[in-house]
């Protein structure tokens, strides 16, 4: 069954003669549990895809369909609340608040919706657990190598149960072999899950852990593997 | 809870920001206290008179050191419909020969009420003749209760039994004589130097001395319930002036200008402080738009960010207020007595209002930039 499907996607930026067409038609959908790699070089509008699906921007044309409804986001209250719902964001540069430790930093999370549970606390654990940071929970961010603040923001995104996973870059800033272990880590939790996960790379040899490759080229789906 | 988390981990940036809050608060209230001090210095006696009105003359412009009311019209606004209680109030200048310096002031003659006057020092109630109550500012002449001071020139003595508070009048102590004692002050100034001489020897003093006999200043009364003072004026017609005693006090020795200017220094520090307060905020925002925007892409709305702001100014603010509010108490502590500072809790209490206003008003600003970060921003790494 497919989870998320992305319907004839256009986003073009700008107007008049300044217009760049980032993305142009693309379609595609991920199943349930699996883990879809996008592949591109610099500018081919890889970020403009995940910031659509995220809810960031608005597709000039096209629709994105989770579980069989589009979504519409009329406001930016709307599109929050379905960010904090279905959507699990880790940004390239990872974002974690520099004033909370690793594990307030998951909390961040339920924070958002409301209030923290003593069942928030418990699975935040089990979440640092899985990724190897049981021992970094009180840890500062600033007190984090590279490849433990990647997890801490890996993690924090599962936070909430998100239907989509949405990665950017996991491995721009992480050396190959740790890049390929955060990768299979990732791959490992969504699968058996009722999850998907989409994550843009463009190194051929991270794209090897997913499921699924799809090639982006000029903002239009070059190749699906 | 975030908000907090932030100030605990950047401790000095915050601890300078609630500094910063406290001069602002502290230099409003110093403010407030010594506008607060000269007003009352100037008018205190006249505006806390315990009355409902002040009758004064007709056409002396609520000009006390002027207006004169016979012992006949006296009477006559006592009997007048929708008065209560009336008493007479008589104003006269005096020269003190305190022990520190001499200095010139006023003596009130009161016909009676002298409960009105909030004893600090000595004993209350109505002198005997020769006895005065006296604002506690004379302290700073050397004066004590007990003291018994000679008055120059008239060649009259007052014993002073109690010191009482806020009863300055352009910014002199006032001492509270009974009305027999203001009569024989009066009667003596008028003839100055030849006061020494008997009354028997100089009929015309003895004329002068009928004529003033019962008269006084004002007369300050107590309405009867329903009556205002403009129904007390329609009354008594044109012989005569009714006005509060806020009114009164409000009136005469340039004190409109002054409470313009008082104002006016009030209302600029105030508006600065709101600035100063909303730009501290302001900066801290624009400092953390990459985080807010990034807070955002997870999923917080508008509304949890701005709580978030909101829940540090009232903690740094709260902070601020209770350093401002221990140095303003210091500076007060540190000035002379005689120097106009009147610290009042009820407009310090509108002062922190005003604070809190202030930085509520000054949020406003972050507000906006709140508004405008856009969250997709945190997915642009190249910014970074
Ligand atoms: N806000 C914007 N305004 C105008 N053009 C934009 C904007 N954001 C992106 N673009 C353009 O859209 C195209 C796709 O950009 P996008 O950021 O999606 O590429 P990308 O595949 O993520 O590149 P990279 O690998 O460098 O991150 C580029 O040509 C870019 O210049
Ligand atoms: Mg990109």
């Amino acid at each position: 069954m497919s989870l998320l499907q992305v319907r004839d996607v256009s986003k073009t930026y700008g107007s008049g003669r300044a217009a760049v067409a980032a993305l142009d038609g693309v379609t595609f959908s991920v199943e349930t549990g699996s883990m879809l790699a996008i592949l591109g070089p610099s500018g081919s509008g890889k970020t403009t895809l995940l910031s659509i699906i995220a809810g960031l921007l608005q597709p000039s044309s096209g629709e994105i369909v989770i579980d069989g409804d589009p979504i519409h986001l009329r406001s930016s209250r709307t599109a929050a609340a379905y960010r904090r719902e279905k959507i699990g964001l880790v940004f390239q540069d990872y974002h974690l608040i520099p004033y909370l430790s690793a594990v307030e930093n998951l909390l961040l999370m339920p924070r958002l919706a409301g209030r923290v549970s003593a069942e928030h606390r418990e699975k935040a654990r089990g979440l640092l657990g899985e990724f190897g940071l049981e021992k970094r929970a009180k840890h500062m961010p600033s007190e984090l190598s590279g490849g433990e603040r990647q997890r801490v923001a890996i993690a924090r995104a599962l936070m909430n149960d998100p239907e989509i996973m949405l990665v950017d870059e996991p491995t721009a800033n992480l050396d190959t072999e740790r890049g390929t272990q955060v990768v299979t880590m990732l791959g490992e939790h969504v699968r058996g899950r009722a999850m998907t996960c989409l994550m843009v790379t463009h190194d051929g040899r991270m794209a090897e852990g997913a499921d699924r490759i799809l090639r982006l080229i000029d903002g239009r789906v070059a190749e699906s593997l | 809870m975030l908000a907090l988390s932030e100030i605990l981990h950047s401790k000095l940036k915050f601890a300078l920001i609630a500094l910063a809050i406290g001069l602002i608060v502290a230099l409003t209230m110093t403010l407030s206290a010594m506008s607060e001090g000269l007003v009352t210095g100037m008018t205190g006696a006249k505006g806390n008179l315990d009355a409902d009105a002040v009758v004064f003359q007709g056409d002396t412009y609520l000009n006390l050191e002027r207006s004169l009311l016979t012992a006949e019209e006296v009477e006559r606004v006592r009997a007048a419909d929708g008065v209560a209680e009336a008493y007479g109030v008589g104003h006269i200048f005096i020269s003190v020969d305190a022990p520190a310096k001499a200095f010139d002031t006023r003596a009130f003659g009161l016909e009676g009420d002298f409960e009105q006057l909030p004893i600090v020092e000595g004993t209350g109630g109505m002198p005997t003749d020769g006895e005065a109550i006296v604002d506690e500012t004379a302290r700073a002449d050397g004066i004590e209760v007990g003291d018994t001071l000679a008055l120059t020139p008239i060649d009259r003595e007052l014993t002073v039994i109690g010191f009482t508070e806020n009863r300055r009048y352009v910014m002199a102590p006032v001492f509270y004589v009974n009305l027999k004692t203001y009569e024989d002050l009066r009667v003596a100034s008028m003839f100055g130097a030849m006061a020494e001489t008997t009354d028997a020897e100089l009929p015309s003093a003895t004329h002068v001395t009928d004529a003033v006999d019962g008269s006084v200043s004002v007369v300050a009364v107590k309405l009867e319930p329903g009556v205002t003072v403009d129904d007390l004026a329609q009354t008594l017609g044109g012989e005569f002036d009714v006005v509060t005693p806020d009114e009164a006090a409000l009136a005469g020795n340039g004190m409109p200008v002054m409470v313009l200017a008082v104002n006016g220094i009030q209302v600029v520090s105030f508006v600065i402080g709101a600035l100063v307060i909303g730009v501290f905020f302001y900066i801290t925002t624009l400092h953390k738009t990459g985080q807010i925007a990034a807070v955002k892409a997870l999923g917080a709305s508008n509304a949890f960010v701005y709580r978030q702001l909101l829940a540090q100014i009232l903690v740094l603010v709260t902070l601020g207020a209770l350093i401002g509010t221990g140095l303003a108490l210091g500076a007060g502590a540190g000035m002379p007595s005689t120097m106009a500072f009147d610290p009042r809790l009820d407009r310090w209490a509108v002062t922190l209002g005003l604070v809190y206003l202030m930085a509520f008003v000054g949020s406003l600003f972050s507000l906006r930039s709140i508004l405008r970060i856009d969250p997709a921003t945190a997915l642009d790494h190249a910014e970074h």
